[in-house]
């Protein structure tokens, strides 16, 4: 197991006050919080620092903490020296279910707080399990067709001592078509069991999509970059472009503009209503490489009165 | 630590149709009927209904529910607090998604018009 460096993780030295590592952990925690910075490390790191506070914000288990000794590296190779925190009462109930081997070696595990709670199941108490929420990154592609997927969520799950264990629970999921991001699904009954003969509760999870190759994604709309070459866009054509449904053609209007966007009705995500496909038109100018098409600009530049600057008084 | 794996458990999109009292969504989501009040007076999460007693929830108001406890939890912001930062982090969503739409995936910083040296 590894040494988890408490002072390091929540940025505060060995002297800091109470005071200051609640500060710094308030200010982690603002930070890396996962309903608000969505990058992918964020609940880990969120995780982390929650629980070096939860042994540092304590002066009884800081204390314990201390005892180790300043020597300690983080990621070192740790084993807690026999009956070392002897003389030491934690009187705050343990805090987390999925604190880290470290903590637990060090503190203990949440036993005997759950052990209470599993206890009074078993008397004629019913009462419907909690919910469970969690977030699923999937594919455009799992939107826009529907999807079998396994994910695998870590959920505290009790035995029949009491004792919490941590369980990495597969569960194989079809994501409805048309789901969004942002959107939650929910799956009955796959939450913590109820108490009694309650029934259980409910896990929700709420869809990320992961970047796609072509299609950006607005709410239930899709935009696609559609290249047009200068002539398509000033005399208007008829052009072929990709959409979830298979390629179409789709009418560019004559003089385009360089970013013009065209709607293709109804074929973003298939919510309902569903969404719409819009194509942006980006203009790509053929490369004054070769003599020919030299020939081509040069003539233009001479038979054609057009000023790009003419706007700027100049 | 165990594995478990079950079978494919259709999920369903959540909706806005109404199915929980106020008992009923403080037990789904651990809190206190109290503080769902509290979360409705701040317009947080909206019933269908008049009075507390006729209140319907919707599975959407779980969802937000569950998010404003993180929040209580985690970071000890109250009722107010929790509305303003769910509002800015809607907006937040919103203007993500604008910017990713007029981003062009295509043009690397070596490559940006405008940026050529004279």
């Amino acid at each position: 197991m590894e040494f988890k460096d408490y002072y390091k993780l929540l940025g505060v030295e060995r002297d800091a006050t109470q005071d200051d590592i609640k500060k710094a952990y308030r200010q982690l925690a603002r930070k890396f919080h996962p309903d608000i910075n969505k990058e992918p490390g964020a609940e880990a790191k969120f995780k982390e620092i929650g629980e070096a506070y939860e042994a540092l914000g304590d002066p009884e288990k800081r204390a314990a903490y201390d005892q180790l000794g300043k020597d300690w590296k983080a990621g070192q190779e740790f084993r807690p020296p026999p009956n070392w925190d002897a003389g030491f009462e934690y009187s705050g109930k343990p805090g987390g279910t999925d604190f880290s081997d470290f903590f637990s070696s060090i503190f203990g595990s949440a036993r005997a707080e759950r052990a209470g709670r599993a206890g009074r199941a078993h008397t004629t108490f019913h009462m419907r399990g909690e919910d469970h929420h969690a977030t699923i990154v999937i594919d455009l592609h799992d939107a826009l067709n529907g999807a079998t997927r396994t994910i695998t969520l870590r959920m505290p799950e009790l035995d029949d001592d009491g004792h919490v264990l941590v369980r990495d629970k597969n569960l194989t999921v079809q994501i409805p078509k048309g789901v969004t991001e942002g959107q939650s699904i929910r799956l009955k009954g796959q939450g913590s069991p109820g108490m009694g003969d309650a029934p259980a509760g409910d896990l929700y999870l709420e869809i990320r999509f992961k970047p796609d190759s072509l299609y950006r994604v607005e709410g239930k709309n899709l935009y696609l970059d559609l290249p047009v070459a200068p002539w398509e866009a000033a005399l208007g054509a008829s052009v072929k472009m990709p959409t979830p449904l298979g390629p179409i053609m789709l009418k560019v209007p004559a003089g385009s503009a360089n970013g013009r966007e065209l709607r293709v009705r109804g074929r973003g995500i298939p919510a309902s209503p569903p969404g719409d496909l819009y194509a942006v038109l980006k203009i790509v100018w053929p490369p004054a490489t070769d003599e020919k098409a030299r020939k081509f600009y040069e003539e233009m530049a001479k038979e054609l009165a057009f000023d790009p600057r003419a706007g700027l008084g100049v | 630590m165990t594995d478990e794996t079950i079978g494919a458990i259709p999920a369903e999109t959540i909706g806005t149709d109404p199915i929980y009292s106020l008992e009923e969504l403080s037990t789904a989501c651990g809190v206190q009927t109290a503080w769902v009040v509290e979360l409705v007076e701040h317009g947080i999460i909206e019933p269908h209904g008049r009075s507390a007693s006729e209140w319907r929830f919707s599975s959407l108001s779980v969802v937000r529910l569950a998010k404003a406890k993180r929040f209580d939890r985690d970071l000890g912001i109250n009722p107010a607090g929790i509305a303003l930062v769910l509002d800015l982090l809607g907006e937040i969503d919103r203007l993500r998604a604008r910017l990713n739409v007029l981003k062009d995936p295509r043009v690397t910083s070596t490559d940006r018009p405008g940026e050529h040296g004279t």
